[in-house]
């Protein structure tokens, strides 16, 4: 049994300066993955080549695919799978459930008072100019009353466990945040590859997700609504994330439709149909603000239906998320969650921020500017993590470049400390064997109309590249099954 | 004293090749407001799609038209009457000094309360080389200053049709000085702004009796925020104060929250577009 084991994990190198997922401080296996870790090394490293080798055709077959932009080529890639999946358990898992849903809950009330009243901004918690300017505030939404009250339905929270074990959150995604159904499918390939391991376990389901995004939006009807109508919006089959789409769509047993599915007819949404139109209730879109209704915003998108932003006003049509949400998920307004947190819930924030320099503020600009090599410089409004600069990956050259770029627009840019994301052993193809890489955590909460919810897994993102930071799958990344145990 | 008006609004579209499917949307409703009463609306149009009423993003009110039958030109006829009262503002003399007016918008809910008509925008943005283009008097009250900007953008832009079109920012306006009512508002608003004072782009039409610059197509102005006055127009193109033959249709932060017409056509080659604006008056004696 020693020996099996050590085919697997022997050559597996642990460096002390990184927080292992599953070996403690003194190279012990932590109890919580023991069982996991001896029916793994029951296995052959050929077993394992195999069984990789399986999974990932399987997801190109069933299409589980993104493409990757700015490439010469735009190319369909599956998202890489690794078949160890990572474990947390029930107190761990609490603390990331209830600090999500504090998140969640907090960023909502945010939006509907810089929408409304605006008395975080009269109290000056937060700064007028931080709102006013971001790309993300919509002029159309003040007023507005989302129905049920809700703007972000959907957030996908990204948490990272840093050096001293304590969770922090990374950004706040309440636009379009994807990444849902490679939980749903890393789930169903791991239980193909290896139904065994699940014997030993007791895990909670992640495929109860559709249910309750359906269950979100019935709850956010339109006043007047019995039934609503619920559909999925997709850019198209050119999206990055449409295979994302479809999926959701076919598993709450509701349309997917494009733009030019739907039209508008006195402020009502209709679907074309075989049968005639069919009036449309509910829009869980996932294309941005300023594709949404060429009449409103970009006159150019063919991506939108026209007059569909009159229709959402008046109350006819729910939208989710809601228009101007990501306004709060601006890594700017990040900084000031803690205070947000407060303000609203009267709480102390559960999960921890990252410490952030704003480069808009000067005396932290100057800081910034000095110590970019012990830095990570994030532009404040852009997502999948382009444009992030590592300080210590940078050249003297790279440096000049980001200094140039931040003297130019500060108030585009924030800078946190490098954080050291944990590490978790993943199966790497080009060594045959398991190495330690970076890992971080998307958890995806729902928040409807006296409904609230947190997927019991969430995507455990991996770096593959070795001492890579940037989980992202736009950059290289791949991901892992994640199970959360069920309480004892 | 109130004025009845009748408004007639034409467009023309002709398009090189056929039009299968088309929108458009129609800001040009005048606005129900203390002094403006809607009589009638009349729309019709050459292809005769359905008109459905709705509003923009800023609840202004729209009339949206969409295609169903190909086409290769349309047109689009809209007369509005409505009656116009008009009372001078009065109290303009007493308006806060500037000392006075900043000390007020130097309050956080002012700044909040305003901040829309306070921020500069991609046309309302003028460039730093020219910042001191025009300096408020601190021993005048606003409503002076804003008088004498007023007449100073009257005299700094040469009214020429053809140079500018509704996309031109500032900075080129500024070097040609030439342009037409809404570089004239963008310019007016951009200064105001500039010095503090909440200042919104008005589209509508102008009376054209009395020979106003600005008469045969929709016309632009601006509208400042006065504290104790309220939202007093100045219309920087013919050098008044907005009065009984400004008929105002909306308002936002600049001409593209205020676009006449917008349109999402599907087709491909050129297009030519005409509009045509008539405004004809009648003085009628209201008892009061």
């Amino acid at each position: 049994m020693t020996n099996i084991k050590n085919q697997i994990f022997s050559s597996y190198q642990k460096n002390s300066d990184l927080y292992d997922e599953i070996y403690d401080s003194e190279g012990k296996i932590k109890p919580v993955y023991k069982k996991l870790f001896d029916i793994y090394g029951g296995h052959s490293i050929q077993d394992y080549v195999n069984l990789n080798s399986k999974a990932k055709s399987s997801f190109f077959n069933q299409g589980i695919t993104f493409q990757v932009y700015g490439e010469d080529n735009v190319q369909e890639k599956i998202f890489p799978f690794d078949l160890f999946p990572r474990i947390i358990d029930s107190d761990e898992w609490e603390i990331i459930e209830k600090g999500s849903i504090q998140r969640s809950k907090a960023l909502n009330l945010f939006l509907w008072d810089i929408y409304h009243e605006k008395n975080i901004l009269r109290e000056n918690i937060v700064p007028l100019d931080l709102i006013t300017s971001s790309a993300n505030y919509l002029d159309q939404m003040n007023g507005v009353n989302p129905p049920g009250g809700i703007y972000n339905h959907i957030s996908g929270i990204d948490i990272i466990k840093h050096k001293d074990g304590k969770y922090y959150v990374l950004e706040d995604n309440i636009r379009c945040p994807s990444g849902v159904s490679y939980v749903i499918c890393n789930r169903t390939a791991l239980k193909r590859a290896l139904f065994g391991v699940f014997n030993h376990y007791k895990t909670h389901t992640v495929t109860n997700y559709a249910e309750n995004l359906l269950d979100l939006l019935e709850s956010v009807k339109p006043k007047g609504v019995d039934v609503p109508n619920c559909v999925v919006i997709t850019p198209g089959m050119f999206n990055s994330a449409f295979y994302e789409h479809s999926y959701l769509a076919k598993t709450m047993g509701v349309e997917l439709v494009e733009g030019r599915d739907l039209f508008v007819e006195n402020d009502f949404v209709y679907m074309k149909t075989i049968k005639g139109p069919e009036k449309v209730d509910v829009i869980y879109r996932r294309i941005d603000d300023i594709f949404l209704d060429p009449l409103e915003f970009r006159p150019d998108s063919a991506l939108g239906v026209p007059g569909l932003f009159a229709a959402y006003k008046k109350g006819n049509v729910t939208l989710a998320n809601a228009p101007g949400t990501g306004v709060a998920d601006d890594k700017a307004v990040y900084t000031y969650m803690p205070e947000i947190i407060k303000y609203y819930l009267g709480e102390e924030p559960i999960l921890n921020n990252v410490h952030t320099y704003h480069c808009s503020r000067p005396s932290e600009l100057e800081y910034v500017l000095e110590n970019i090599k012990d830095l990570v410089i994030k532009p404040v409004d852009e997502a999948g993590g382009y444009g992030i600069s590592i300080g210590d990956r940078l050249t003297q050259k790279e440096i000049e470049q980001v200094r140039k770029q931040i003297k130019e627009h500060p108030r585009k840019y924030v800078a946190q400390p490098i954080m050291s994301l944990s590490v978790h052993p993943t199966y790497i193809d080009k060594s045959e064997s398991f190495e330690q890489r970076h890992v971080d955590l998307r958890t995806f909460t729902i928040l409807g109309k006296d409904k609230e919810f947190v997927l019991k897994g969430g995507l455990t993102r991996v770096a593959l590249e070795k001492g890579n930071l940037i989980v992202n799958s736009s950059q290289g990344g791949g991901s892992k099954d994640t199970w959360v145990l069920k309480k004892q | 004293m109130s004025k009845e008006y009748t408004v007639t609004y034409i467009a023309e579209n002709t398009y090189e090749n056929w039009v299968d499917n088309a929108f458009w949307q129609f800001l040009i409703i005048p606005e129900e407001n203390e002094t403006q009463d809607l009589v009638s609306i009349d729309f019709s149009n050459s292809i005769h799609a359905i008109n459905q009423f709705s509003i923009n993003g800023y609840g202004f009110n729209t009339i949206r038209l969409h295609s169903r039958k190909k086409f290769k030109q349309i047109s689009f006829e809209a007369t509005f009457k409505l009656l116009k009262s008009f009372q001078e503002p009065t109290h303009l003399l007493s308006s806060p000094t500037m000392e006075d007016y900043y000390d007020l918008a130097s309050s956080i809910d002012f700044k909040v309360d305003f901040e829309k008509y306070l921020r500069a925008t991609r046309l309302t943005s003028i460039p730093h080389s020219k910042a001191d283009l025009f300096q408020f008097d601190p021993n005048l009250s606003i409503y002076e200053n804003l008088m004498s900007l007023n007449n100073w953008v009257y005299i700094y832009i040469h009214y020429t049709t053809g140079v500018t079109d509704v996309h031109t920012t500032l900075d080129e306006i500024i070097e040609k000085r030439r342009g037409v009512c809404q570089d004239f508002t963008h310019l007016f608003c951009a200064i105001s702004k500039q010095n503090g004072i909440p200042a919104r782009y008005v589209s509508g039409y102008l009376n054209h009796e009395s020979g106003f610059f600005g008469d045969s197509q929709m016309h632009a102005w601006a509208e400042t925020y006065i504290p104790t006055l309220g939202w007093i127009g100045f219309d920087p193109t013919n050098n008044i104060l907005a009065n009984k033959n400004h008929i105002k249709v909306c308002h936002g932060k600049d001409y593209d929250d205020c676009s006449p017409l917008k349109g999402v056509i599907y087709t491909q080659g050129s297009n030519k577009t005409s509009h045509s604006v008539t405004v004809v008056g009648q003085q009628k004696a209201v008892q009061q």
